[in-house]
């Protein structure tokens, strides 16, 4: 079991040393960080201090060896536009992204993982057709589209709803819609087809043979075993909390991290952006060292060899 | 999506006499292949076709709506015509889909067989950036790629074809192991084949019919991140414009003109779905595998 955590945080670093590389390298790529943050106006004897302040004049591996030392200690930068801290800035807008998140996360278990289930027991039914016709839908309809469409049939024409905004709970109804059924679509499929995987594997079919209830088949041998695909897809899921709504944030204008990033990008504020890929990249590598762990709780084979694992 | 994989002309009993290979087709696949052929025609002769110039704008003919001659799909709040831009639109959005596809087909393809020919540290290296790539949500990667180098349609198609090379990776270094290891391939080797000869001309062909199918599970997300992308403002840049491009700057009207977003918006979906369905047949003709 240790060596198997070790393994698992192992990887977490590299995971987290190849984005801080790749923030490093298309940093420098994207050329001279001193006239990117100081602007082309900036007197040569300001660029020359910021220069020597920053290092910049020292060999590319000394620099690349400072600039993970500074991440390391938590200097991300500061926004370009008024000075506060990167990470500051990111901070407060985390519980407004996670008001639109969370509800959608619970949307797409609660949805996605029983409509999976009761299709994959009742394949070919009409039941098991209409959620696969969803769950198509839900991955070839983009995000914003469902969100417009929202938005003309709910605010628009019915006016039941604001399009817009973040004042009340009201405003969220709709990017939490957006969200979960989306994601729903997305859950459901992978749920079937994991269940489906399951229920055709030999233990099942000795376990009916042997006179065990169907309904204790389902719940004691088919569900444990379908739980590790779809604990994945919902790790990633939970991965995605903090920069999952990218787009959905801006189609209803909800002022959270995806909104930050995507103005941050469209101003070239590049500690804002760094900090936000930082950040991003730290849930998705914890939430996936969970799903591992997890992995090891409900599956003892993956304990016992962790080299099989992935 | 369907159960039966026993082909007809097996139960008939006769020998079929060769036929068009997709001739047992569903009408769904029919319908999806058809219009994604007239698409690819659209976005061939977009030019040719569109009735107006697409970045011309008429301050007289402003948010005219659908169904009036000649503007058959309306005006946007500039005068210019939706239908020239959409015609426009699928040209420069499939361009980008297809050439970000191939991007990613032959760069992660390469990997695979780099990391299959040399085994050891390469592959391990390559399958590191491999799960690296799977464990980052592509779009923050775009963005800020687009965000230290600004944005172009060169670095858009380039910066697309980073997406999904993972997967054509690793498909291709599993099969390319499994394959060198199978006669035709040492015999070949055993004649003095160069391996590149030995990877391109002979497992290459065995084996593209799955990277094909994977081809058609990438297609659509790239037509949806790049819609994504310009939708935000960060992707095709105007007076340039693209599918979701349309759709963004079209939302500001929705409740004015909402056939400016919806046109768009339709295309993009009938598109992925008829690659979707497209792809869920070949899935289950060219390799029961994968299912």
């Amino acid at each position: 079991m240790l060596r198997f955590i070790a393994i698992r945080l192992g990887r977490a670093m590299i995971t987290i040393a190849l984005v801080v590389t790749f923030a490093f390298i298309v940093l420098r790529l994207s050329g001279d960080p001193a006239q990117i943050i100081l602007g082309p106006e900036a007197p040569p004897e300001a660029v020359a201090a910021f220069r020597k302040a920053w290092g910049l004049d020292d060999p590319l591996w000394l620099q690349y060896f400072h600039y993970f030392g500074a991440i390391i200690q938590g200097e991300l930068g500061r926004s370009m536009r008024d000075g506060r801290a990167a990470i500051e800035l990111v901070a407060e807008r985390i519980p407004v992204t996670l008001a639109l998140t969370l509800p959608a996360l619970a949307i797409k278990i609660g949805l996605g993982i029983p409509a999976g289930i009761y299709a994959a027991l009742h394949r070919g039914s009409l039941a098991d057709r209409v959620v696969m016709m969803l769950s198509v839908a839900g991955f070839t309809i983009p995000s914003f589209v469902l969100g417009l469409t929202l938005v003309l049939i709910f605010a628009v024409k019915l006016g039941w709803l604001p399009s817009g905004g973040q004042d009340s709970w009201r405003h969220a109804i709709l990017p939490v819609l957006t969200l979960g059924i989306g994601g729903a679509a997305v859950l459901a499929r992978f749920t079937r087809s994991a269940m489906l995987e399951v229920l055709g594997q030999p233990f099942i079919r000795t376990a009916s043979a042997k006179g065990v209830p169907w309904r204790d088949v389902i719940v004691g041998h088919a569900l444990p075993n379908a739980a590790i695909p779809t604990v994945t897809i919902v790790g990633f899921m939970i991965g995605t909390l903090i920069a999952g709504a990218v787009v959905v944030e801006s189609v209803f204008s909800w002022p959270g991290v995806g909104r930050l990033l995507v103005v941050a990008v469209a101003n070239r504020d590049l500690a804002v952006v760094q900090c936000i890929l930082l950040l991003v990249a730290a849930t998705m590598v914890t939430s996936n060292l969970v799903v591992d762990f997890l992995y090891g709780f409900l599956d003892p084979r993956l304990r016992q060899n962790p080299g099989k694992a992935s | 999506m369907s159960d039966q994989t026993l082909p007809r002309t097996v139960i008939d009993g006769k020998a079929a006499p060769r036929r068009w290979p997709g001739h047992d087709m569903p009408l769904l696949v029919r319908i999806a292949l058809l219009w994604l052929v007239g698409m690819v025609l659209i976005a061939l002769f977009a030019p040719l076709i569109s009735p107006f110039v697409y970045t011309s704008p008429n301050l007289r003919n402003r948010l005219v709506p659908p169904g009036t001659f000649p503007h058959i799909f309306g005006t946007d709040e500039l005068g210019r015509d939706v239908l020239s831009r959409l015609l426009i639109s699928i040209r420069i959005s499939l361009l980008i889909a297809f050439g970000a596809s191939i991007i990613s087909a032959v760069l992660g393809t390469t990997l695979g067989f780099l990391a299959a020919y040399f085994r050891g540290i390469v592959e391990q290296v390559v399958l590191m950036l491999a799960d690296f790539q799977a464990s980052m949500p592509f779009l923050i990667l775009a963005l800020s790629v687009l965000a230290f180098f600004g944005n172009s349609l060169v670095l858009l198609i380039g910066l697309m074809g980073l997406f999904g090379w993972e997967r054509y990776a690793r498909i291709s270094r599993g099969l390319a192991i499994s394959a060198s290891a199978q006669g035709y391939a040492s015999a070949c080797r055993q004649l003095g084949a160069s391996p590149m000869r030995v990877y391109l001309r002979h497992i290459l062909p065995n084996i593209a019919s799955t990277l094909i199918v994977s081809m058609t599970l990438v297609f659509p997300e790239v037509i949806l991140l790049e819609s994504g992308l310009s939708f935000l403002g960060l992707g095709v840049q105007p007076p340039m414009t693209s599918l979701g491009n349309m759709v963004g700057y079209g939302r500001e009207y929705i409740t004015r003109a909402p056939w400016i977003m919806l046109a768009p918006a339709l295309t993009i979906v009938s598109t992925t779905l008829a690659v979707s369905v497209l792809g869920d047949w070949l899935r289950d003709k060219l390799d029961p595998t994968l299912r």
